[in-house]
């Protein structure tokens, strides 16, 4: 059903690529080091001053941050099904910070077509009227313009799945999305009123129904339906991040440019980043906490040696 | 001979089933598309209408300027008869095919279908409809043929037609049942995702009160079962305007007396009941102009023909014979319905029902009701389906005119769409940012319910749905004592009557979805000057004389 790259398949994945790899020198970097569990990569030239201009170093960080993760190709196999997760959450534009940014989604399809993948789906299962929020967010017409298939998650074509969590045993989940080869989770860094942010692991309340249910003890349930995912790769999008008000935000003051990425393997020293950013300490969410305790990552990320990257 | 003739029998019925498609397209065509306004198009049959433009420009002293092509209507219903109700009215059409087929099972008896004196009973309550509307009432929703046939398409028979679609398709998806290799449903799923993306729109759209709606309208059809076209005979008031207006029409129906065998075959074959006796004592009030009088008539001494001169005495042309007394009665009968819709406490406006929730743009109660004629179609475009026909919040005289029902949709923040479908602006079309400024209730916590109050439980929902961009739902830390003398610290929402514009989303997404913590009411709503109970905080807006 996936293929999520555990550590064990990673090193071998990467023997095979440093066995193979010998004749292309672009790919000298492979013989080198092992390719890294998490790049952060920050925009440090000038800042944009224009929507253009943003969107071409949204792409440019988006090409930079996913090849120094070793290629798109680490995760996409050549005709995989992939399926994007953005947070397509609300019926907002993308200057307010309350989706994933578009340009980073499309950037993303096109890397794993040029990967070979079969097929490329977009989707979430957002708060709003789902027309209104794939419209007002700019992914669903930057997907469709990269050539990514953009869908709609069908309230009434959920199955009911054993997910054999702590708390949630069971969970009306979307099945074409789970059944994907990869799915690649790529949330936006927010304020959050309850979980105080979101992030990774809350990214992924968007391939469930029924969720209101999970706000009563929010860090088992998202541990319970992350460890169900299987998170094999995540770009955190911090291009723009929300401070305040959120998960839905709308105002401009509330949303502060950071032009960053973080992505990698490790869900949670992902989301620790992201505390981080959002000016939290990781120790301090109980989502990360208990992530951690539930032995689906480190809340210590930089004991994972992130790779740095400026760009500008 | 016969041939020639029976081609404009065909041409009237293709003529009106052109017009029943126009319609229900039109019903079809109503739903939201994310970043379009709706067309005034989809208004048309309505602008087109002169009992609406007649009410309601009585009772509201207001229509929309396109609502004034009404007249167009009158003047051709002047100079060809009530061509409308023979040719165009969608609510005709069914009626018409509904006798066809009634007829099939049971013939006509002759004398079934010439003039009744009852038939005069769709004046009357045209004069009580008018009487009542120089005095505020308006009950279009009640008697006009479009508005009750668009509200039987919008709210009972495409919401049938779409649960049928959508539990069809769930079955067979579930099911998933396979013919030698080849699936059902990959014929199924995308004839189901075509008609959930560009037919229903709405997911799981369905109204209160459907069944009351739509027994009003099986009890008109199967009427065709005792005469044909009842309604249109005996009840129609639109069909009484335009009988008023077709009282000496240019266009006649002439006979030739000295071949006429009086076989009656005409009599027996006309939809609107409009000559007195065999072939003799034609009303032109009453004829739809179906022409299946000349049709019929092997002689052919039956036909149309213009007589421009109308104070000219042939063709011969029969009034209706309405009488003073009669008129009178219809007077007194209008004022004391009014007078009896309108002496209800609610009537009196002394109090006001919490969940009469309207939406954005409504104007204040009494306006909104000499406008409002319950159509539907703002409950046809409503994206969240969360509009529904009132049936006893508005009373009596606001019977299935529109309210929000918060535990079925919300109010969406940057929508507008109700009040740009609206074919008499009883709710005004509002641009984005006027509609934010908008209150239409205000939201309370039931806090012998709501999760962090009674169960201290985190849950707070509702404030992450709230579309404020401060958010009209804040969060207090409060710490509880739970059983066993633990102590807790939970989030407990609370509401800022300020902010809130009473969307509703809060009362959507509550967990419980039975009696919602959250519950939103028409307190404090902007149209209802007197309906604002809550003093706002800053001082400088209370000029309080003590």
């Amino acid at each position: 059903m996936f293929s999520s790259a555990s550590r064990r398949d990673f090193l071998r994945y990467s023997a095979a690529a440093a066995g193979t790899m010998v004749v292309g020198n672009h790919f000298a970097w492979a013989l080198e080091a092992p390719a890294p569990k998490m790049v952060i990569t920050r925009w440090t030239g000038p800042m944009p001053q224009s929507p253009s201009e943003f969107q071409q170093a949204v792409v440019k960080l988006t090409e930079q941050t996913v090849q120094a993760m070793g290629g798109i190709s680490r995760f996409v196999k050549r005709g995989d099904v992939v399926w994007i997760k953005p947070n397509i959450g609300w019926d907002r534009t993308p200057e307010l910070g309350a989706n994933t940014n578009p340009d980073l989604v499309a950037a993303l399809v096109r890397l794993c077509y040029d990967a070979g993948a079969k097929k490329v789906k977009v989707g979430d299962n957002p708060c709003d009227l789902p027309a209104k929020a794939y419209a007002s967010s700019g992914i669903a017409d930057a997907a469709k313009q990269a050539g990514a298939e953009v869908i709609f998650l069908d309230r009434e074509r959920f199955r009911e799945t054993d997910i054999k969590g702590e708390r949630v045993k069971s969970i009306p989940v979307y099945p074409e999305l789970v059944e994907s080869d990869v799915v690649i989770n790529v949330p936006i860094a927010k304020h959050h009123v309850l979980a105080t942010v979101t992030l990774c692991m809350k990214n992924y309340m968007g391939v469930i129904e029924n969720r209101r249910l999970f706000h009563q003890d929010i860090p088992t349930c998202l541990a319970d339906i992350t460890r169900f995912m299987r998170p094999s790769f995540c770009i955190l999008d911090c291009t723009r991040i929300m401070l305040n008000h959120g998960p839905k935000g709308g105002n401009l003051e509330d949303v502060q440019v950071k032009l960053t990425l973080a992505a990698g393997t490790d869900i949670v020293a992902l989301d620790a980043f992201g505390a981080e950013i959002l000016g939290r300490k990781p120790d301090q969410i109980p989502s990360i906490v208990k992530g951690q305790q539930a032995g689906l990552g480190t809340m210590d990320y930089r004991s994972l040696q992130p790779k740095e990257i400026a760009l500008s | 001979m016969k041939r020639r003739i029976a081609v404009r029998r065909w041409v009237r019925r293709v003529v009106q089933l052109a017009f029943l498609a126009l319609f229900l397209g039109l019903v079809l065509a109503t739903r939201p598309v994310p970043g379009q306004l709706p067309s005034e198009w989809l208004k048309v049959f309505f602008f087109f209408d002169p009992l609406i433009l007649v009410l309601t420009g009585i009772a509201a002293w207001g229509v929309p300027t396109l609502a004034l092509l009404a007249i167009v209507t009158l003047v051709i219903t002047a100079v060809f008869g009530r061509v409308f109700c023979g040719w165009v009215c969608p609510l005709g059409t069914v009626h018409s095919v509904a006798g066809w087929a009634f007829d099939k099972v049971q013939k006509s008896k002759p004398g079934r279908d010439t003039w009744s004196p009852w038939q005069k009973t769709k004046y009357y309550i045209l004069v009580g409809a008018l009487v009542m509307a120089l005095f505020g009432g308006h009950w279009v929703t009640i008697f006009d043929p479009l508005v009750l046939f668009y509200r039987t398409v919008a709210t009972a028979l495409v919401p049938g037609g779409q649960w049928a679609v959508e539990t069809g398709a769930k079955a067979i998806y579930k099911t998933n049942p396979k013919i030698g290799s080849f699936a059902v449903t990959d014929v199924s799923e995308p004839a189901y995702r075509y008609f959930r993306d560009h037919v229903f729109v709405i997911p799981k759209q369905a109204f209160l009160g459907t069944g009351l709606i739509v027994l009003v309208f099986g009890v008109l059809v199967a009427a065709n079962a005792y005469r044909r076209r009842f309604w249109c005979r005996y009840l129609c008031p639109l069909g009484a305007m335009l009988g008023w207006a077709a009282k000496w029409p240019i266009l006649r129906r002439a006979v030739a007396a000295d071949q006429c065998n009086e076989c009656g075959l005409c009599t027996t074959a006309c939809h609107g009941a409009s000559a007195a006796g065999l072939g003799t004592g034609w009303k032109p009030s009453e004829c739809f102009v179906c022409l299946n009088c000349s049709t019929s008539c092997h002689r052919d001494t039956c036909s149309f023909t213009f007589q421009p001169l109308v104070w000219k005495k042939e063709p011969a042309v029969q009034p209706v014979g309405l009488t003073r007394r009669g008129v009178f009665w219809a007077s007194l009968g209008g004022l004391t319905s009014l007078a009896l819709l309108r002496a209800t406490p609610q009537g009196r406006a002394s109090v006001y029902h919490p969940r009469l929730i309207r939406p954005p743009g409504a104007r204040p109660e009494p306006e909104f009701l000499a406008r409002c004629t319950a159509c539907g179609m703002c409950m046809k475009i409503c994206p969240t389906g969360g509009l529904q026909p009132a049936i006893t919040e508005a009373g009596l005289e606001g019977i299935f005119t529109p309210h929000l029902v918060p535990l079925i949709g919300y109010c969406d923040y940057t929508c507008t769409l109700c009040g740009h479908v609206c074919p008499t602006e009883a709710i005004r079309p509002l641009l984005e940012e006027e509609k934010h400024q908008i209150k239409i209730g205000l939201a309370a916590f039931d806090t012998t319910r709501c999760i962090p109050y009674a169960y201290g439980r985190n849950c707070v929902v509702c404030e992450e749905h709230c579309p404020i961009p401060d958010k009209a739902i804040y969060c207090v830390p409060v710490e509880v004592e739970v059983r066993g003398g633990q102590k807790r610290v939970v989030e407990q929402p609370r509401v800022d009557p300020e902010k809130c514009i009473g969307c509703g989303v809060c009362e959507y997404v509550c967990p419980l979805d039975d009696a919602p913590g959250i519950r939103v009411f028409s307190t404090n709503e902007t149209r209802n000057d007197r309906h604002q109970p809550i003093l706002p905080e800053s001082e400088a807006e209370f000029n309080s004389p003590y």
